[in-house]
């Protein structure tokens, strides 16, 4: 089973660290993905710009209508997000506890990723990987 | 250039729909993973459960506490992600504008970091790349 693990914190957070305690946070990540990694629970993970450089896309009869900025205004702010595969929920929350952004003071939203085979939508993801 | 796009809808319209617009929408979705992997752009791509499924996690002072439910209670809600490597954030766009969600709902573009160029490169990938 698929979880998608949100990290959620307040990005201004990072403003007032000095450059060695960035270089700590992002060790921590490090060791955190390998941990990952060999418990083959990594899917992918990856961080993300600012919230100020986000777009929203919206169309409106056709026509493109773009917004700058997240599609949220909230306190704490989307920063990265790991794919996990875990046996269970419990699995996948004792990950969330062990994320960097939870120890932080952030806050990791974890979500299960649709099986849409098992909903009776035929993934041709599938099919394609078999032809191969 | 990495960028995820996440999709934001009004879950409910999923409820309300018969199941032949669901098959069609999926498939419209499909259709935009295939084309995203003939283009060499997909990384990855994944629909979410609905986010009442969710459940949102802190640590304070070492002590976990999970609560049901999303981080954020919104109109609209995070149903899916894609994960695209495109030439530049107008491409993105162009495949943002392509979801059947952003006729709905909206897709939020946003760029990944590069955390090598910013002068923190992953110590385990450097070890496995060829002297």
């Amino acid at each position: 089973m698929r979880y998608m693990l949100l990290l959620i914190g307040d990005e201004n957070q990072w403003e007032n660290l000095t450059e060695e305690e960035v270089g700590e946070v992002m060790q921590a990540y490090e060791d955190y993905s390998r941990q990952l990694t060999e418990a083959e629970a990594f899917v992918s993970g990856e961080g993300l710009q600012p919230s100020s450089t986000s777009t929203q896309l919206r169309l409106v009869d056709g026509e493109r209508v773009l917004t700058d900025g997240p599609f949220a205004e909230t306190k704490e702010q989307l920063g990265g997000f790991y794919v996990l595969n875990c046996k269970d929920l419990d699995e996948a929350l004792d990950w969330a506890e062990k994320c960097p952004a939870a120890a932080a003071g952030g806050t990791i939203e974890i979500r299960p990723v649709m099986d849409y085979e098992e909903a009776g939508y035929d993934d041709p993801r599938d099919s394609a990987e078999a032809s191969r | 250039m990495r960028f995820l796009l996440t999709i934001y809808d009004d879950e409910r319209r999923w409820a309300s729909m018969g199941e032949e617009d669901a098959k069609a929408e999926i498939d419209a979705y499909w259709a935009i993973d295939n084309q995203a992997r003939e283009r060499g752009a997909l990384v990855e791509s994944g629909g979410l459960h609905p986010a009442d499924s969710a459940r949102t996690v802190r640590m304070r002072d070492g002590e976990q506490s999970v609560t049901d439910g999303p981080f954020a209670e919104t109109k609209e809600q995070l149903g899916g992600f894609y994960l695209l490597d495109c030439e530049s954030v107008d491409e993105a766009l162009e495949w943002a504008a392509k979801m059947p969600a952003a006729r709905t709902g909206s897709v939020e573009v946003r760029q990944l970091m590069d955390y090598e160029a910013a002068g923190f490169p992953n110590p385990a990938e450097e070890a496995a790349r060829p002297a």
